[in-house]
């Protein structure tokens, strides 16, 4: 018996010594031995993609950010001052706070401020902040939080996030009033502070489709601002493709990683699957059944391809888009800062529009992504936080730093067709494109649905990312079967 | 096949010419497994030389084209600018890191295995059997209820928070009980004889003969501590304190053109693993072997 | 002081004093968090608090389609890398023991190298190797095989393959280097007699070499069985994340830390932590018969 019990410890000891041993530490099991945290970061930006916004209304200019900084730490503001720590997951948004607080300093002596801000990876900030919630302890002050993951941040309400409705209030009635309520809590509440509207809109290559069809680019944007419906693009992408007969270009490509299309045909229905927050999830909706039809029939007509690896915001789709074999794709405002960073060369090629719609008449766009940013209950002086962050973010001020440094639509809609605001020659964005981006903004100024994103929209996207769409585009599988499957699989979550 | 042990004398000559063709065959066929093993890391070594968007875009393909090849992606890792600042900042955390947790992991698992072997009372079964079972419970289980203890004995970002719950190693008390379970216990009589406490003899008379133990328990110990990253990025929060795979881990988003950095810096930060290796190989199979043998 | 002194020459006194650390280590980092999950098990953990459940966890997972999926991904790598991992590693344990091959040491380094590399930048490799472009080594390569190109991680098969690719690219060095410590241990004097009765090559490795291999090869399939089910990072590198199309790289271990940690349901993914374990120790006692026959066989 002894020697029974010997050998168990023996075989065990050497089953466990050798998958320890051979990933070579002392500490581990294997799996947690590599990087989680890496990849983390590019799965968040995967599922924050697919979630409805990439990680990324953000990402302008990642790269010369960088540069100037020294690490991603960094401390603003007066050194005597309340000190605060923010953490960010885009390193020029912790940026937009040091230019803020030193403004706010100037602004208010006696109460100065001195912020640190950290730049985590995606994932491993949202992973970092959850727990340090739960446990009560070691959150900052303030901190950014992607839409995709604002559910299960918010899901602690004021016993772990600070309630900022009253320092809202000076500036709500100019905000776009659905992107406030995605960062509210299922008690009504304000807990995080938008950067943008994330506005979709359709993005088209001119210049490619003027060399294609052979006509001048006044030509193809007048067509293009002909489009009204789906059928109208429909057309039209027909016109560019028997124009260019050329086998690997297509009109567009559509997601199998991303819900943006989605999101879209749901606004203009006016439907959402999340069923609000007190609702019940039905993917089942008319509007992502008339998408996925067509989009279907897009795939098969050689219309549109897969995006590849998913979805156009990430390098591959960059790449895809430079090599011209997509002209026109929809996508959030946010998508600007890809063009100006990752694209530069095709300055001058791309105009903007509204989306089409189903039948004409429906709102043509849906705030896609964002940004939510919030101040926790274990903040030194919450009162003074919130302050200062519905200032930094809210403020004319503001807005301004975040058009001009990051790109974004404001959600303050008294900017929108301020001439000194919005057609600024010197802005890069509205010298990357034909038109003004603000223009199209302000004309779609009361089509911007808003869809939801509530505690089970992780799962759907999940589901869809993942599952569904994959197998609707690329394995031809039934829109209603697949759309069953993946109601079954949001049940189980409800 | 082929464990002859004939004398060679023998064989006659068409047998030395079948031989030296199956030598010849046995050969190649390392070299080609070799070279496939090898490949994608020689893969990333050409593409370290290019735009590290490209691969990202295009995927990574060898491409033995010398014209394109630079040395950008070194001359900016190594340059006096933000990011390579950062990148030899996260090396030296590394360093840092592994060097504490080889001495700290090696010292507590030579005490521990020692009491486990060298004294005989009624836990001592017992205990190894707890040593063993800690092993069979994969690490991710514990992160979260770790993760919150951290924070409430406030060695969250510390050093000691990331190399504290891994310092009892299971893997490697079980080494150092392996190798002492076959040294001479008599030497603790004499010591004893000799008037030296417990503590002496452990130190001065047994820890200079476990030195084969230490070195090849040392080697792996650091491997797993240069390459470790889950733990480590809950613990640390600081960015001054991140470690070189965390750091390159915060390259990996689609956004921002840090590839060039990434890829330079990951075939970089392989550099001192290998050159260990190939230093000590010796022991790094014998800690590494150690259990698949005996028992 | 003489009780002081007495203490350091207490033979009684210093095992403990020893293994104290060791069971400090143990109650606050291994009781303690494992006591946790088993609670969280069975709870429903929400930001406000926690709320027992029973078995509500277990019964979810049980209809759980992704979960399912995860542990048949992980069963299924699992097979596949048993039937890949040991059979060659022990061939090429053998041709390498053997004299006829030259610069040993040296294809033995190339062979141990992957293990070296720590997973982030292996898989990193990997992944972009497996592009799903015509630009794509790996299509490059089947290409030029006539073969076509492929959308490598998309597709459960391709995406299996690559897996399995992966792991044999990790551990064909390091279970070869098992076997030929496995092979050190056979007396050659076994061989000798076997070569006077007049045994062939294969004689002599089908009555010889395996059996004696017997304890390695057993210890080998045991280590590939346990990193076959707890296989994560692999996967979790090749997809860039815990997410692949259609669940093809979802395996037990990243289900765990989807829910557990990417999701922060803390009940939910400690029962899938539970399920692990039961499996985990479950063939850990399939290991003990194995052993314990094995044992009688041999005195």
């Amino acid at each position: 018996m002894k020697k029974k019990v010997l050998a168990t410890l023996l075989s065990t000891a050497m089953v466990a010594s050798a998958l320890i041993g051979c990933v070579g530490g002392g500490q581990n099991a294997p799996a947690s031995d590599g990087a989680v945290a890496g990849d983390e970061a590019a799965a968040g930006d995967e599922a924050a993609a697919g979630d409805d916004a990439a990680a990324g209304d953000e990402a302008a200019a990642g790269d010369e950010a960088a540069a100037e900084e020294e690490i991603p730490t960094s401390t603003f503001g007066d050194p005597n001052g309340t000190h605060m720590e923010m953490w960010t997951f885009v390193e020029l948004h912790g940026q937009h706070y040091g230019n803020m607080v030193e403004k706010w300093n100037e602004q208010n002596p006696d109460r100065t401020i001195e912020i640190t801000c950290t730049t985590y990876p995606y994932a491993d900030m949202h992973t970092k902040l959850l727990t340090s919630l739960t446990a009560g302890t070691g959150a900052p002050d303030i901190c950014d939080v992607e839409i995709g993951q604002f559910p299960n941040v918010v899901a602690g309400l004021d016993t772990w996030l600070v309630p900022q409705d009253d320092n809202a209030a000076p500036y709500l009635d100019t905000m776009v009033p659905a992107r406030m309520d995605v960062y509210a809590g299922s008690d009504g509440h304000y807990y995080g502070i938008p950067y943008h509207v994330g506005a979709t809109v359709m993005y088209y290559n001119v210049a490619a489709m003027a060399e294609a069809m052979g006509a001048s680019q006044e030509d193809i944007i007048a067509k293009i601002d002909a489009v009204v419906t789906w059928d109208d693009y429909v057309a039209l992408g027909q016109e560019y493709l028997a124009a260019i007969a050329t086998e690997g270009k297509f009109w567009t490509s559509v997601d199998t990683a991303g819900c943006d299309w989605l999101w879209i045909a749901m606004a203009e229905h006016g439907e959402d699957w999340t069923g609000g927050f007190d609702g019940t999830a039905n993917v089942q909706l008319d509007s992502v059944k008339k998408m996925l039809t067509m989009q279907q029939e897009w795939i098969n007509n050689g219309l549109a391809q897969v995006s590849p690896d998913g979805h156009t915001d990430l390098e591959a789709g960059f790449q895809n888009i430079l090599d011209h074999n997509i002209v026109s794709f929809p996508k959030a405002m946010w998508y600007m800062s890809r063009f100006t960073n990752y694209m530069p060369e095709e300055s001058g090629n791309w105009y903007i529009a509204k989306c089409p719609v189903f039948e004409a008449g429906q709102p043509c766009s849906v705030g896609i992504g964002g940004t939510g940013t919030v101040v926790t209950q274990q903040a030194g002086d919450p009162d003074l936080a919130s302050e200062f962050l519905c200032w930094a973010k809210m403020s004319e001020e503001g807005e301004q730093l975040i058009w001009d440094n990051l790109g974004f639509d404001v959600c303050n809609t008294a900017l929108w067709n301020d001439d000194a605001f919005a057609h600024d020659d010197n802005n890069q964005y509205n010298a990357f494109f034909i038109n003004y981006p603000y223009d199209v903004l302000y004309s779609i100024k009361d089509d911007i649905g808003a869809v939801y994103t509530t505690a089970i929209s992780p799962t759907i996207n999940e589901q869809f990312c993942n599952i569904t769409l994959n197998d609707i585009l690329e394995n031809g599988v039934d829109v209603e079967e697949a759309l069953q499957t993946a109601q079954d699989v949001v049940d189980l979550e409800q | 096949m082929a464990q002859t042990s004939s004398v060679n004398a023998k064989e006659t000559m068409g047998m030395m010419a079948k031989r030296r063709i199956l030598t010849f065959v046995s050969t190649a066929f390392f070299a080609v497994l070799s070279f496939i093993i090898v490949f994608p890391l020689l893969a990333g070594l050409i593409a370290s030389f290019r735009p590290g968007t490209e691969l990202i875009r295009r995927g990574l393909s060898v491409d033995l084209d010398f014209s394109t090849m630079t040395l950008a992606n070194y001359k900016y890792l190594f340059g006096n600018n933000a990011d390579g600042q950062r990148y030899f900042m996260w090396y030296k955390n590394s360093l840092i890191l592994t060097a504490i947790s080889v001495v700290g992991t090696l010292f507590i698992c030579y005490v521990v295995a020692y009491g486990l072997t060298m004294y005989n009372y009624r836990l001592k079964n017992f205990l190894f059997f707890l040593v063993i079972a800690t092993m069979m419970v994969p690490f991710e289980i514990l992160i979260l209820p770790l993760y919150k203890e951290m924070i409430t004995i406030g060695l969250i970002d510390t050093m000691a928070g990331v190399v504290l719950p891994g310092i009892c190693g299971a893997s490697t008390i079980f080494f150092f009980r392996q190798y002492m379970t076959g040294l001479p216990k008599e030497l603790l009589d004499a010591g004893r004889i000799d008037g030296a406490t417990e503590y002496g003899i452990c130190f001065k008379i047994m820890l200079p003969i476990t030195k084969p133990a230490f070195a090849a328990m040392s080697i792996l110990t650091a491997m797993g501590a240069w390459n470790n990253v889950l733990w480590p990025m809950l613990v640390f929060r600081s960015a001054d304190k991140f470690t070189l795979p965390i750091g390159l881990n915060t390259l990996l988003t689609p956004y921002g053109n840090n590839y060039d950095v990434l890829i330079a810096g990951s075939i970089f930060g392989i550099i001192p693993v290998f050159i260990v290796f190939l230093c000590f190989q010796r022991y790094f199979i014998e800690g590494m072997t150690a259990g698949a043998v005996k028992g | 002081m003489s009780k002081f002194k007495k203490f350091f020459y207490s033979q009684k006194a210093a095992p403990y004093v020893f293994v104290l650390p060791f069971i400090l280590s143990f109650a606050f980092f291994w009781i303690y968090p494992l006591c946790s999950t088993i609670t969280m098990s069975f709870q429903d953990i929400k930001p406000t608090g926690a709320e027992w459940v029973g078995f509500a966890n277990f019964v979810k997972l049980g209809k759980d389609t992704a979960f399912r999926t995860a542990v048949m991904n992980s069963f299924e790598y699992m097979l596949l890398t048993l039937v890949l991992l040991i059979p060659f590693p022990m061939l090429y344990a053998v041709l390498m023991d053997s004299r006829l091959v030259k610069a040993k040491g040296f294809w033995k380094a190339c062979l141990y190298v992957p293990a070296l590399t720590s997973v982030v930048i292996s898989g990193t490799l990997f992944r972009l190797m497996f592009s799903e472009y015509a630009t794509g080594q790996m299509n490059v390569i089947t290409s030029a095989l006539g073969l076509g190109t492929f959308k490598w991680l998309k597709v459960k098969a391709t995406g299996l393959s690559a897996l399995v690719i992966v792991a044999c690219w990790r551990w064909t060095g390091v279970n070869m280097l098992y076997f030929i410590s496995g092979l050190k241990a056979i007396d050659t004097a076994l061989y000798e007699s076997a070569e006077i009765d007049g045994a062939n090559a294969w004689q002599k490795f089908r009555y010889v070499t395996l059996p004696l291999l017997k304890p390695t090869t057993i210890y080998v399939l045991t280590i590939s069985v346990y990193a076959g089910l707890a296989m994560f990072m692999e996967a979790y590198m090749l997809w860039a994340g815990p997410d692949s199309p259609n669940n093809i790289g979802l395996t037990i271990v990243g289900y765990l830390y989807k829910r557990g940690i990417a999701k922060n349901q803390l009940g939910y993914g400690s029962a899938v932590g539970i399920v692990l374990l039961v499996i985990a120790l479950t063939i850990n006692i399939i290991q003990l018969v194995l052993n314990g026959t094995f044992k009688k066989e041999e005195r």
